[in-house]
């Protein structure tokens, strides 16, 4: 049972509530000052490169990057609902594109162009060596479970898709099939051992925790065109365009090497 | 489709849910002892902590190559995540403090006399426990029902992350609606919506005239 606290009691709470207010307060208005800041919203594919390029691109500007990760569906429907970001780094071309469309950003750009792998998590009576063909692995008896990021939603899981089905696959592995939210989750999902096998992003397999595993590319993936778009509202467009530019330089495409993404 | 895997979820929920935790309310609610606040609080966790928390946890604990999920997948062949026993777990664990709560107050608020006559004419307590505290604390124990009922219908965080979304096996309506409204279906996220409302509007009318009843 609650009761209510006496009334010394309820000063202390009442100064310790002021305390808390003007401490919030505070630093929220510490954190305006004459930096510009830019609001992005990145597609949680591109989180490891972004990070890199954001330093990179801070150290060369006197702006700063504010970076939200979330899947490209839900940045898309943020946007149409007048969320204040920037820049919008897509996963797919289709968004970006319908953004344009109904006026809400400007013209897109491709930054990007990402990879579709198998990947597995090295245990040991595996060698990474042993698997060739993707097809003959995913219909192995040792695979019960693929986790593949949902077709409908993740544009890498469209391509893993498209890639199972020209290879006939669809029907045979439906069983196996774990569908999760975005490429990285189904990435999660294979180094942490709660599926077999995972439809990843090279990029993931290519990151410090894709050491614990082996991938195997998939060539009937079709590549991922990743568009972004500046935001039509955005008030700092001149410093969206320079970050726009940067993408497209010499120094960013060795970042995104590094990372998978051509 | 996933309406009905829905209300499976949230049926069988309630079912485990309120026959294990009534022992549990009818404790807390009689008896004093030390530690009980202990108890208490940990029970209420779920009520202030996240889902995506749980997820997290239980994302871990039942793995395949985990202990527990090790277990599980010896004992009973398939493994735990990913399926509908599993988002079942997910989803009682997050629903203990609904169980409790309205159990546990109309147990501690049942007239102290009945429980003196009954032990004075004989009975066990266990026996007091089934012919005389079950049979007064109906409405509660419905109270308790319909809200985990709800409660598990609405549940998405917990099953986004331990549920893999398979069609008729976990992707149940909240998620289903999520994933609508991300691939930009909103015709379909509106009929489930839709689906939804009224449903939980009558249950919810049902617990709040079960609750006035006491």
């Amino acid at each position: 049972m609650i009761t209510l606290p006496k009334v010394r009691e309820m000063k202390y709470l009442f100064l310790v509530f002021l305390f808390l207010i003007t401490v919030l307060c505070g630093s929220s208005f510490s954190a305006e000052s004459d930096v510009k800041v830019l609001k992005v919203a990145v597609a949680a594919n591109f989180i490891e490169p972004f990070k890199v390029i954001s330093a990179d691109f801070e150290k060369r500007t006197n702006v700063k990057v504010e970076a939200t990760y979330s899947s490209s569906g839900a940045f898309y429907v943020q946007i149409l609902n007048g969320a204040p970001y920037d820049i919008f780094l897509s996963a797919d071309e289709e968004r970006p594109r319908l953004l344009y469309d109904n006026g809400f950003a400007e013209k897109p750009f491709l930054y990007a162009t990402g990879f579709v792998v198998l990947w597995q998590r090295k245990s040991d009576d595996t060698t990474c060596q042993e698997r060739k063909n993707w097809q003959k692995l995913v219909q192995s008896k040792e695979v019960k479970r693929i986790a593949i990021a949902n077709p409908k939603i993740a544009p890498y899981g469209d391509a893993s898709q498209q890639a199972i089905a020209s290879a006939k696959l669809d029907v045979v592995l439906n069983d196996k099939f774990v569908f999760a939210q975005n490429i990285g989750e189904a990435f999660h999902y294979a180094l942490t051992g709660s599926v077999d096998v995972a439809f990843c992003a090279l990029s993931s397999a290519l990151s410090s925790k894709g050491e614990n595993g082996c991938y195997l590319l998939i060539k009937e993936a079709p590549p991922i065109k990743q568009y972004g778009c500046i935001i039509k509202k955005s008030n700092n467009q001149d410093v969206a365009n320079q970050l726009v530019e940067f993408l497209s330089s010499k120094e960013v495409r060795l970042i995104k090497e590094g990372y998978g993404y051509r | 489709m996933p309406l009905y895997l829905s209300i499976k979820l949230a049926t069988i929920s309630t079912a485990v849910l309120i026959i294990s935790t009534m022992p549990i309310a009818y404790v807390l609610a009689r008896s004093d002892w030390k530690g009980k606040m202990f108890v208490e609080s940990l029970l209420s966790l779920p009520l202030v902590l996240p889902p995506t928390m749980f997820g997290f946890f239980l994302l871990y604990i039942l793995s395949p190559i985990s202990y527990i999920g090790k277990m599980w997948g010896n004992a009973f062949g398939s493994p735990l995540l990913f399926s509908f026993t599993g988002i079942v777990l997910g989803s009682v664990i997050y629903s203990v403090p609904f169980a409790i709560q309205p159990m546990k107050s109309v147990f501690a608020k049942l007239d102290k006399r009945l429980y003196e006559s009954a032990s004075i004419l004989g009975l066990s307590p266990i026996a007091v426990f089934f012919r005389v505290a079950i049979p007064n604390s109906v409405s509660g124990i419905m109270a308790s029902a319909i809200l985990v009922f709800l409660h598990s219908i609405g549940a998405f965080g917990v099953i986004l992350m331990i549920g893999g979304s398979i069609p008729n096996e976990t992707r149940v309506v909240s998620v289903a609606i999520f994933e609508a409204v991300l691939s930009m279906d909103y015709e379909k996220a509106w009929m489930l919506s839709a689906m939804l409302l009224p449903i939980s509007y009558v249950f919810l009318l049902v617990v709040n005239k079960l609750m006035k009843e006491k």
